[in-house]
């Protein structure tokens, strides 16, 4: 029998993905080249394309890669372990939600970004400042994920582990946070992609020309190199990616066991 | 340890039930409930459903509090969860960590022992409920009838004094049922364990118990505590079809079926 919708084969899937980039770049290209589009400054694809060969062998531009996925790593790593414990606690015990819960929403439409200056002031240069920002970003999916993971915990899990002996203290480290962490990777997947575009973005503000974003702010003010900067644009977009693709398998991997959650 | 229960086994009550209450607002669940369970024996209590045979075992257990009366484990007045418990509930799906291979879920109970005692204690336990081989699968790759056995496993390593069961096989198909009651009776056997079983099943109560204790329907109170004397081990086919089986069956069936509470109290 057939389905209404089978699923397309691994390898169509691949091959129109493939068409439908290489498609999109060509008459993006078709447009320019055509004078279609007239403004000066807009990216040819196969100029950006060049421009990444260009990067490709240049030391410091990898150097400025490496910076940026150092310093989106430290605040990611920041916001993971904050955001569990305050949002495990703030799931496990109701006091510490009313204690929070306005604070957290305050802190939470705060635009991370702008803190930046802020932190260089208190903190100074450096990544250190970077990373805080790109965790004052990440730490609120990862808490509010984390803290309705922990909510969500089965009660006969946590009767079990109860009967056993284990206080509410326990009961949280062994059975309510370990239950929750697939929920709290949900929350640092959409974390990791939220805070590469922020450590990018902090580094236009204040980086000081250190990062991808302090490599495209340096590049950008000389017009000739606008390739270049839309190539180390496209690279930190590939980055994400990536980012992404590492993300998902290691759900796969370490969470397989979601599979077994009671329904 | 032997030594102790069987010094106290003819003497006292494992875990006494003293005119035990719990009502919820204006809700009276259970009613005044006396009852002893006597020490390295299986004792069931059964009742029709919502006669709030599991709010008992929360109580007992210590999970929840009595609205009134008290529990006295070994003597002691329940207060929280009390030394020595450990509990089989009815959704092992749920009851088991399923980010945990069976050795794992089995060693959560005693993860403060060392680790030689552990390993030991984890390799009895999962012998004695016939899953070896069987350790590093997640519970949820595993039927259900095998994964009640992870949860008799676990509660086995912790050493329970008193091992509660909340309707333990209400959840899988009649053979494994008739399986694992077997398993149970041959564990506490060799054991030498206070069971106590909570089921709405009549056939398991008489088939298992050396003390049924029949609840009315709520609000509950003990309709009648019934010592069974038929010989052990027993045995799916002689016991089921033995003259005092079926008497005792038909006398528990016809203090369920009775629709007014019962007058004793």
């Amino acid at each position: 029998m057939k389905l209404l919708h089978e699923p397309l084969s691994g390898r169509s899937q691949a091959v129109l993905g493939i068409v439908g980039t290489v498609g999109a770049a060509a008459v993006w290209e078709g447009v320019i080249r055509s004078g279609l589009l007239d403004v000066p400054g807009l990216p040819l694809p196969s100029g950006v394309i060049a421009g990444v060969a260009d990067l490709v062998p240049d030391g410091t531009f990898w150097d400025q890669v490496l910076f940026t996925l150092g310093e989106w790593m430290l605040g990611l790593v920041i916001a993971t372990v904050a955001g569990v414990l305050v949002g495990g606690l703030m799931g496990a015990f109701s006091s510490v939600f009313l204690a929070l819960e306005w604070p957290v929403e305050a802190f939470r439409v705060l635009p991370s970004v702008a803190v930046g200056p802020i932190l260089v002031l208190l903190i100074g240069q450096g990544m250190l400042p970077l990373s805080l920002t790109v965790a004052l970003s990440c730490v609120w999916p990862i808490l509010l994920n984390t803290m309705y993971g922990v909510r969500a915990t089965d009660t006969t899990a946590v009767m079990t582990a109860k009967t056993f002996g284990n206080g509410e203290l326990a009961v949280l480290r062994k059975v309510k946070i370990p239950s929750a962490l697939p929920f709290a990777f949900t929350g640092v997947r959409i974390a990791a992609s939220i805070g590469l575009l922020v450590a990018v973005s902090a580094e236009l503000l204040i980086g000081g020309g250190n990062g991808i974003g302090g490599y495209i702010l340096e590049n950008s003010a000389n017009a000739t190199n606008l390739d270049l900067v839309y190539a180390a644009t496209l690279v930190a977009g590939l980055l994400g990616v990536l980012v992404n693709l590492v993300m998902a398998k290691l759900d796969d991997v370490v969470f397989g066991w979601k599979k077994g959650l009671a329904q | 340890m032997t030594e102790t229960s069987a010094a106290t086994a003819g003497t006292s009550a494992e875990l006494l039930l003293d005119a035990v209450s719990k009502s919820y607002g204006d809700n009276l669940a259970v009613r005044s409930i006396s009852a002893e369970v006597p020490a390295s024996k299986i004792s069931v209590i059964v009742g029709p459903s919502g006669c709030g045979k599991s709010t008992l075992l929360r109580i007992i257990s210590g999970l929840d509090n009595p609205t009134s009366g008290q529990v006295r484990f070994e003597g002691d007045p329940v207060d929280g969860v009390p030394e020595g418990l450990a509990m089989v509930f009815q959704d092992y799906s749920r009851s088991l960590y399923p980010w945990m291979r069976v050795d794992k879920n089995v060693e959560f109970p005693i993860k403060h022992l060392p680790a030689k005692e552990r390993a030991e204690r984890v390799r009895f336990a999962i012998e004695e409920v016939g899953l070896t081989h069987k350790e590093k699968l997640y519970p949820w790759q595993m039927s259900g009838g095998m994964q009640q056995r992870v949860a008799i496993a676990r509660a086995l390593a912790s050493h329970p004094k008193l091992l509660l069961m909340d309707e333990p096989y209400a959840s899988v198909d009649a053979q494994t049922r008739a399986d694992l009651e077997d398993l149970l009776m041959r564990i506490q056997a060799e054991l030498g364990i206070t069971v106590l079983v909570v089921t709405h099943d009549i056939d398991e109560s008489v088939y298992l118990a050396d003390r049924i204790i029949v609840l009315s329907s709520p609000p509950s109170v003990v309709a009648e505590v019934i010592d069974v004397d038929l010989p052990r081990p027993r045995d799916h086919i002689a016991t089921k079809t033995d003259q005092r089986f079926v008497e005792i069956r038909s006398h528990v069936t016809r203090l369920l079926r009775s629709k007014e509470p019962a007058a004793t109290a």
